[in-house]
């Protein structure tokens, strides 16, 4: 008898096994464009599923939350801060 | 685990982990923006071996999930299922580092050193600190796992969640680093 927490979190592994495959066929089929916005997006789909359920931050307190985010904001601003610097120096090696 | 019963060490491990985001996330930014801006990355990178990547894909997600588990069974009060989950993400991660050393011993072979250009020193600097993080977790999966058949986790079972945290930031590491390298 498979208890509800153990079907969830198998529940949780299809679709993140399905989401690898998804992008595996993604980067083989569609354009290059199109399959780098579907395989980033299906990434991002798939630390989602991982932090909400398998880390359970769906049932934390907002501290643990702002630990999670505050770094990744930092990051996020890091990358756009350097956004001129590929856009107006694109050939490097 | 409800936000209202927080274990001693949870915010500690959070605020490790926070601190983790940094050094990959800088390390992943640059790497995108040296891609974006570079012209024979996408060559470079078509050497890599994509068949033992998507292993080992499948090899930590499967773990994540397993110690998940063995978090569960801490809650059932159920030591042996702990110990069989735990036993099993010990075995999935070292799985994980054998095909990454395969994979290493591969790209020797063919020439591809950290010192054959920045793709080959991003590839190597960013996959060789993740396989140490892996590293790190499977000691410390090792040491609960042998507490577990001793039975002494018992009496700090909460430390399985905070290995199972750790665990899953790895996790989550190896998520983007698959697209990035290997499928981008």
């Amino acid at each position: 008898m498979i208890n509800p927490h153990t079907r969830h979190y198998l529940a949780i592994w299809y679709w993140l096994m399905g989401l690898v495959i998804l992008s595996v066929l993604a980067s083989f089929i569609l354009p290059k464009t199109q399959a780098l916005i579907l395989i980033f997006a299906a990434a991002v789909v798939k630390a989602l599923l991982v932090a909400r359920n398998y880390m359970h931050l769906k049932n934390e307190k907002p501290i643990i939350y702002a630990m999670a985010l505050v770094p990744l904001a930092l990051i996020l601003i890091f990358l756009f801060a350097l956004f001129p610097d590929f856009v107006y120096h694109s050939t490097r090696p | 685990m409800t936000g209202a019963e927080v274990p001693p060490g949870k915010y500690g491990t959070w605020w490790f982990l926070s601190s983790e985001i940094p050094v990959f996330g800088g390390l992943i930014i640059s790497y995108i923006v040296f891609r974006l801006g570079g012209t024979s990355w996408h060559e470079a990178s078509s050497h890599l071996n994509f068949n033992i990547a998507l292993i080992n894909t499948f090899l930590l997600l499967t773990s994540s999930m397993t110690i998940v588990m063995a978090h569960g069974a801490t809650e059932e009060k159920d030591f042996r299922k702990v110990g069989s989950f735990l036993g099993a993400t010990i075995i999935l991660g070292l799985g994980f580092l054998a095909m990454k050393a395969v994979e290493y011993t591969i790209e020797f072979k063919a020439g591809f050193l950290p010192s054959s250009g920045i793709f080959w020193s991003f590839y190597y600097g960013m996959t060789g600190l993740h396989a140490l993080h892996v590293l790190a977790g499977i000691i410390v999966n090792t040491v609960l796992w042998i507490q577990a058949r001793t039975g002494t986790l018992r009496h700090h079972s909460h430390r399985v969640e905070l290995a199972g945290l750790y665990w899953h930031l790895v996790d989550i590491i190896w998520i983007f680093l698959f697209p990035l390298l290997y499928l981008a």
